[in-house]
């Protein structure tokens, strides 16, 4: 086979700007993901899974003492409750599924908060696979108890010292291991790098929205929200839920990226804001690079957010105009994130903080409407960052 | 084809060795010293070189080439600066063909987009490029714009790429092929064993007229000794540049250092 079956592209964002030496394993990749697809047994497998070991379907949750402090109608989709915290696994699931089915013995990601590093030896454990986690050394340290929940699932984790030691120097270390390793699968975390990652990683999260809009219509009168929102670093989690909404010009879809500590480069993560079109990881998309096209560093409270693309997908919606992309500044996020815990018992990651944080921002905008927030993930992780930030007011 | 890269492949012919073609990362030393570094390797027998463009994120290098072009961006070394290098080395008499190694986004930001990149290299006198992630399914522009230009194209093969693609990447290479000689990153060595040549000897088959280059891992004489008869040129990247980065001193101490190399690679007979 010498060229790819799928479409590659998103518009003009997308694609696959790879070595040749990678290209191998991506065509046998997108092989073998269609060919998976189209096998009731391995739908049929990752349903089981899915709702046997992850816990799905996820709640969608009425938020109501949120609901009345806003001035809006808040519904929570509560991907923290999924096993491991975090809507991760979904995608961890499908592609290691794959790489069994392929005859893989051992994978290899990268991680930022820890959360898809957690997810991916999670299913390793559970399936019987290697596990090689790279991680910047940034992040491990601000991501302690995911390193070691690492380690209790059996995964190596491989600290990353180039670069600025987070997930873009993360994502350049695993892809190099990959190429030195084709028999190893590299299950990558979000909806980015080449094709077909971001087709087949938003596929494999595309169960939020499918059952959002559903648990959403089942609860009232058939109709949909007003608004979806979701945080969005590579943008997995929110590609998940909007794909539902994507046809339906009704439902609004606002992506909240991480806004850090400022507009400058190298304070925030914030794509739309200071990115540029470029070529990041092996596709198109938004990009913070300066004017040289070297990337930029980044800055967020949040790991997971703490990244210098996004997924070509979002690219792609915002440029059509069918999304909008906003931002929540650090202090948001964790207005967010107490906000959630006081008022309904829930202490949100950092990265789903944002969206919070971004709505209790906008309330104004969308009082008395219909909203559909996407809670990607749990925030005990956070602690360690929270804590001093918040704990005086406990 | 472009002539300069004509000429550097018919000498690579020439002899019973291939031609030698080093990378070397602009502005690693500062621009001097890759200046006369230039100088020095065409002194010496290169036929032509690959002037890396520094990157921020060069996910197909090694260690070597990595820590090479974060010390030359630390140096302020810019995508038009490297172009500005090649501009004094041809204003400096320097003949050898020149191919400029970069990844995608300096040209898609840096250099205002494919085909502004291959303007802007044909008028400063370079004569093609190697783009280590634009696969040729992406290639297209710049293509049309290496062809209108007289510049030259250059895709990959692997040992791992199926016989279709290495015709395809054949096809559309203008300059010559780029076949690396082992899967994984610069810098590791590569054994050219029997293995290694009998693909090679595949690679000629299916590359049509198109010349061939090796890459990845050839650092010794012995190297190019393994590969004549096998290959058009031979390209030695890290070996050379770590050779260069541990030579401490003036840049003309750095000249005769990456004269040397290179003079005894050019040096080495077929068996």
């Amino acid at each position: 086979m010498s060229t790819f079956q799928l479409p590659t592209h998103f518009g003009r964002f997308g694609g696959c700007y790879a070595p040749e030496t990678l290209m191998p394993a991506l065509l046998e990749l997108e092989a073998a993901y269609i060919e998976a697809t189209g096998d009731g047994a391995f739908e049929q497998e990752l349903q089981r899974l899915r709702r046997d070991f992850a816990g799905r379907a996820t709640p969608l949750f009425h938020a109501r003492r949120l609901s009345q402090e806003w001035g809006l109608d808040l519904w929570i989709k509560r991907e923290d409750l999924l096993h491991t915290g975090a809507h991760k696994l979904n995608n961890a699931l499908g592609q290691a599924l794959l790489a069994k089915r392929m005859g893989k013995t051992r994978i290899l990601a990268e991680t930022g908060a820890g959360q898809h590093g957690v997810a991916s030896a999670t299913v390793c454990a559970l399936l019987g696979l290697e596990c090689v986690v790279y991680m910047g050394e940034v992040d491990m340290q601000r991501q302690r108890p995911n390193v070691e929940r690492m380690h209790l699932l059996g995964a190596r984790v491989e600290p990353v010292k180039s670069g600025q030691r987070t997930l873009k120097d993360a994502v350049n270390e695993a892809l190099r291991a990959w190429v030195s390793d084709p028999d190893a699968h590299y299950l990558l975390g979000s909806a980015l790098g080449p094709h077909p990652f971001p087709t087949m990683v938003a596929a494999f999260h595309q169960v939020i929205g499918d059952e959002a809009k559903q648990q959403f219509q089942a609860q009232g009168d058939g109709s949909l929200p007003d608004l979806a929102v979701a945080c969005v670093g590579g943008g997995s989690n929110a590609i998940g839920l909007f794909r539902a909404f994507v046809p339906h010009d009704s439902v609004t879809l606002v992506g909240v990226e991480a806004g850090g500590r400022g507009s400058e480069p190298g304070e925030h993560a914030a794509r739309w804001l200071g990115g540029q079109e470029g070529v990041l990881h092996g596709c198109r998309t938004l990009v913070l690079a300066d004017e040289h096209g070297q990337i930029q560093g980044t800055h967020s409270i949040s790991a997971g957010l703490d990244y210098p693309a996004v997924g070509p997908e979002h690219a792609h919606l915002a440029d059509i105009g069918r999304a909008r992309y906003e931002t929540a500044m650090d202090d948001e996020a964790l207005e967010g994130f107490a906000a959630l815990a006081r008022l309904e018992g829930v202490l949100p990651a950092l990265e789903s903080s944002h969206a919070l944080g971004w709505l209790m921002s906008h309330r104004e905008e969308w009082r008395g409407k219909q909203v559909v927030l996407g809670l990607s993930g749990r925030g005990d992780k956070d602690l360690d960052t929270v804590l001093p930030l918040l704990g005086g007011q406990a | 084809m472009n002539p300069r890269l004509q000429a550097a492949l018919e000498a690579g012919r020439k002899g019973g060795c291939p031609g030698i073609a080093p990378y070397l990362t602009a502005g690693d030393g500062g621009l001097g010293r890759t200046l006369a570094a230039l100088h020095a390797i065409e002194k010496a027998g290169a036929v032509c070189v690959e002037l890396g463009l520094p990157f921020s994120d060069p996910l197909a290098d090694g260690p070597v080439l990595q820590a090479a072009a974060e010390r030359s961006l630390e140096g302020g070394m810019t995508p038009t600066g490297t172009l500005d290098l090649i501009q004094r080395y041809r204003q400096e008499g320097g003949q050898m063909a020149v191919l400029l190694f970069s990844y995608t986004n300096p040209l898609f930001v840096g250099l205002g987009g494919l085909r502004a990149s291959a303007e802007r290299l044909a008028t400063v006198g370079g004569d093609g490029f190697v783009v280590p992630d634009l696969p040729p399914e992406l290639a297209g522009e710049l293509q049309d714009a290496c062809e209108e230009l007289d510049l030259g194209t250059v895709f990959f093969a692997t040992p791992r790429s199926s016989p279709a693609r290495i015709r395809a990447a054949a096809e559309a290479s203008s300059g010559f092929l780029y076949c690396v000689g082992r899967v994984g990153v610069t810098g590791q060595r590569t054994h050219f064993d029997a293995e290694v040549l009998r693909w090679l000897d595949q690679v000629r088959d299916l590359a049509g007229s198109t010349p061939m280059a090796v890459g990845f891992g050839v650092a010794t004489p012995g190297d190019i000794t393994a590969l004549a008869g096998h290959t058009d040129l031979a390209i030695s990247g890290s070996a050379l540049v770590q050779h260069l980065h541990r030579t401490k001193g003036t840049d003309q101490d750095g000249a005769q250092a990456a004269f040397d190399f290179v003079a005894a690679l050019c040096g080495a007979q077929p068996d």
